[in-house]
């Protein structure tokens, strides 16, 4: 039963990635990286991460593909030209990510697994052993991206204020 | 030891950080074959969602729970760099009339 939901939320997010890398309208792109996010969701759930889960449905599918459509809206379809500057950047980019692709492959091969640690799996994963990570031992990395996140948010009001000459 | 048991079901993790490197590198022929900036945005978020796979995969391999505190805190960091990466791109295509991204050299020069 795993095996079978593994392979078809693995099939959707891989047809979903094609989706994106190969759709000529941006909003069509965004929409199947929506479709790669419920993916993977459904694979985090199959890994016992049930609060990732519910994070990466809430703020990634959620907030952040929210935010690019309201982008998208705000700038209009953008059509892409048919070739750059650079010749042969498909050919080479795609060499690249082959020879890329191969590399991880072989690393996988032989990938050594260290002896799991002996934890309560009804425990694993769940939002109280996620908490008691957050508040006690990452406590001081858990405080400081809510740093990131408040310079995150100054930057983006500063870069789309009102400029004194719009005015 | 690299087998999960999921549900009864054995699956190998090396299942997960396989389908992981596929969409990375997806995301990353996405970022080098595309022109439009905002789809190269996605194709980032796209990359960094794979990341995040991989580090929940070995979390559940080693059966310890900072792999999913690890792909939180990379969450985070992936909405802030969307925030910020959105704003800089209206900005440019408030105040230029740019068509892809062969048009913003502007800093080679």
């Amino acid at each position: 039963m795993a095996i079978a939901v593994f392979f078809v939320a693995a099939a959707v997010a891989v047809l979903g990635a094609v989706g994106v890398v190969s759709f000529h309208q941006p909003i069509r792109s965004v929409l199947s990286l929506v479709l790669v996010m419920l993916a993977l969701s459904v694979i985090f759930l199959l890994l016992s991460a049930q609060f990732i889960f519910a994070v990466q449905i809430i703020i990634y599918a959620g907030a952040v593909m929210v935010l690019f459509v309201f982008v998208i809206a705000l700038l209009g379809p953008a059509r892409e030209l048919g070739r750059g500057r650079l010749r042969y950047q498909g050919w080479l980019s795609g060499i690249f990510v082959l020879v890329m692709l191969g590399l991880m492959w072989t690393l996988l091969q032989g990938v050594q697994y260290r002896q799991p640690d002996k934890t309560d799996m009804n425990f694993f994963g769940t939002v109280q052993s996620i908490a008691i990570g957050l508040f006690t031992t990452y406590l001081y990395p858990f405080e400081l991206t809510s740093i990131i996140l408040l310079v995150a948010a100054i930057g983006a009001i500063y870069l789309s204020r009102k400029r004194i000459d719009d005015l | 030891m690299g087998t999960l048991d999921i549900g009864g079901s054995q699956l190998d993790a090396s299942w997960f950080l396989l389908l992981a490197a596929v969409l990375f590198s997806l995301g990353a022929a996405g970022v080098l074959v595309r022109r439009n900036p905002l789809v190269i945005l996605i194709c980032i978020e796209l990359m960094l969602n794979a990341a995040n796979l991989s580090l929940v995969a070995f979390s559940r391999q080693l059966q310890n729970m900072e792999g999913q505190l690890f792909a939180l805190m990379s969450m985070t960091v992936a909405a802030a760099e969307a925030v910020v990466g959105l704003a800089i791109l209206v900005d440019i295509f408030r105040t230029r009339d740019a068509e892809d991204v062969d048009d913003l050299s502007g800093l080679r020069g």
